[in-house]
């Protein structure tokens, strides 16, 4: 019998209906765990944005996301409103990193011009390398930057260049993630100013 | 029919799967790993426990359907039943460890093909019982690992002056850090000095390759 051709189709198909079903109802259990793993990283992405919250706050970045910050109409940028005061910007921005897509939040006052902060949540940079820019070596440098008026408001600058009020120093050793990184800000921020304030 | 082999004791199955054919140094395989995932201790560390336990279960399994496996479609069961394996350790890592799943990125779906897996199923547990078929997965798991965890601990050093994420003396202040141990090549020659020095160790009844 077990030789028979169709004993082997048979047994394929029924093992494979006995691990699909198996994974499908594994998969089920754990997508609410997965979809609120994604959302507390962006959250707590939001918070370390404005460095301001952290000083003063000790509570849950879930419970001071919600509290403090206003989706708009537009699905990237969120208005940071402390008391009801529109007090700075989260801006999510998605991009093409050097080996995989590179997720953040950067934060900008209320005169839409002064960076308080950014973070890096989701990278796949070489670790040592690109991936420092999840270090608070690289991305405490945004905090208190101007943006410059032109279409590069923001210069990932080259080590030993002059680091000007709109510039911070790249990463050694990762050149492609930094230009990378500078190129999704631009244009995030680009597209941000061409949306009329709210 | 498959014959019955002769019974290997447990013991010798482990000392097998640990050292005289341990599937890195002695069978090389799954060498791609080796290069990716030991740049930091703790990634390493996760990748041994999943393809021990993915080694382990999968082999139990193609052991315990042995009998009814039709032998034409018997690869087939096998990768059936490791992606089965892989999957859950993927989920269960997106979902309690999300920081760690991110870090081995497109590794833990590639123990699919991993070769340890495939070869360890139908070498061993096709024809034995599912018992010592899941003893020798779990050492052949525990070979590769020590091996990898080996490196790691060299690469992670070397280049970051960290272990398990945590500065060590010296390497972290005076050490002047190499950027290629955080590299893939690294891994290469790493690997290759690994290769070198336990293969020239005079094992009693083998000699050296």
């Amino acid at each position: 019998m077990k030789d028979k051709p169709v004993f082997a189709v048979v047994f394929m198909f029924v093992l494979t209906a006995v691990c699909s079903f198996i994974l499908i109802g594994l998969a089920r259990l754990t997508s609410g765990h997965v979809k609120a793993n994604e959302q507390l990283a962006f959250e707590t992405a939001v918070i370390k944005a404005f460095p301001q919250i952290q000083g003063t706050s000790q509570e849950e970045p879930h419970t001071l996301f919600l509290r403090d910050f206003v989706k708009t109409k537009n699905d990237a940028v969120y208005l940071y409103q402390p008391q009801g005061k529109l007090s700075g910007y989260a801006i999510a921005i998605e991009g093409k990193g050097f080996w995989d897509k590179i997720r953040c939040v950067i934060g900008i006052a209320a005169d839409q011009k002064t960076i308080t902060g950014i973070y890096f949540y989701e990278q796949a940079e070489t670790p040592g390398l690109g991936a420092r820019i999840t270090e608070p070596a690289f991305y405490e440098q945004f905090s208190g930057k101007t943006l410059a008026d032109g279409d590069r408001p923001l210069r990932i600058r080259q080590a030993g260049s002059v680091i000007g009020q709109s510039d911070v120093a790249a990463v050694t050793g990762a050149t492609q993630t930094c230009i990378r990184v500078e190129t999704m800000i631009n244009d995030a921020l680009a597209a941000w100013k061409q949306e009329p304030v709210q | 029919m498959t014959p019955q082999p002769t019974q290997k004791p447990m013991r010798q199955i482990m000392l097998d799967c640990l050292w005289y054919d341990n599937p890195i140094f002695r069978q090389i395989l799954f060498i791609c790993s080796t290069l990716a995932v030991t740049n930091v201790v703790a990634n390493t560390l996760v990748m041994c426990i999943a393809l021990s336990l993915v080694t382990a279960l999968s082999c139990l399994t193609v052991s315990a359907l042995r009998n009814w496996t039709p032998r034409t479609i018997r690869m087939m069961v096998q990768v059936l039943i490791i992606a089965f394996y892989v999957i859950i350790v993927d989920l269960l890592l997106r979902a309690y460890w999300p920081q760690m799943s991110r870090n081995l990125g497109p590794y833990v779906g590639l123990i699919i093909t991993n070769c340890i897996v495939m070869g360890r199923c139908e070498a061993f547990a096709g024809s034995n019982k599912p018992w010592p078929a899941f003893v020798d997965g779990l050492f052949s798991g525990f070979g590769y690992a020590f091996v990898l965890i080996g490196i790691s601990i060299v690469r992670e050093l070397l280049g970051m002056g960290t272990i398990l994420g945590f500065p060590m003396p010296y390497f972290s202040t005076h050490w002047d850090k190499w950027i290629i141990m955080v590299m893939p090549p690294s891994g290469f020659f790493i690997l290759a000095l690994v290769l070198w020095g336990l293969r020239s160790i005079d094992v009693k009844g083998k000699k050296p390759c």
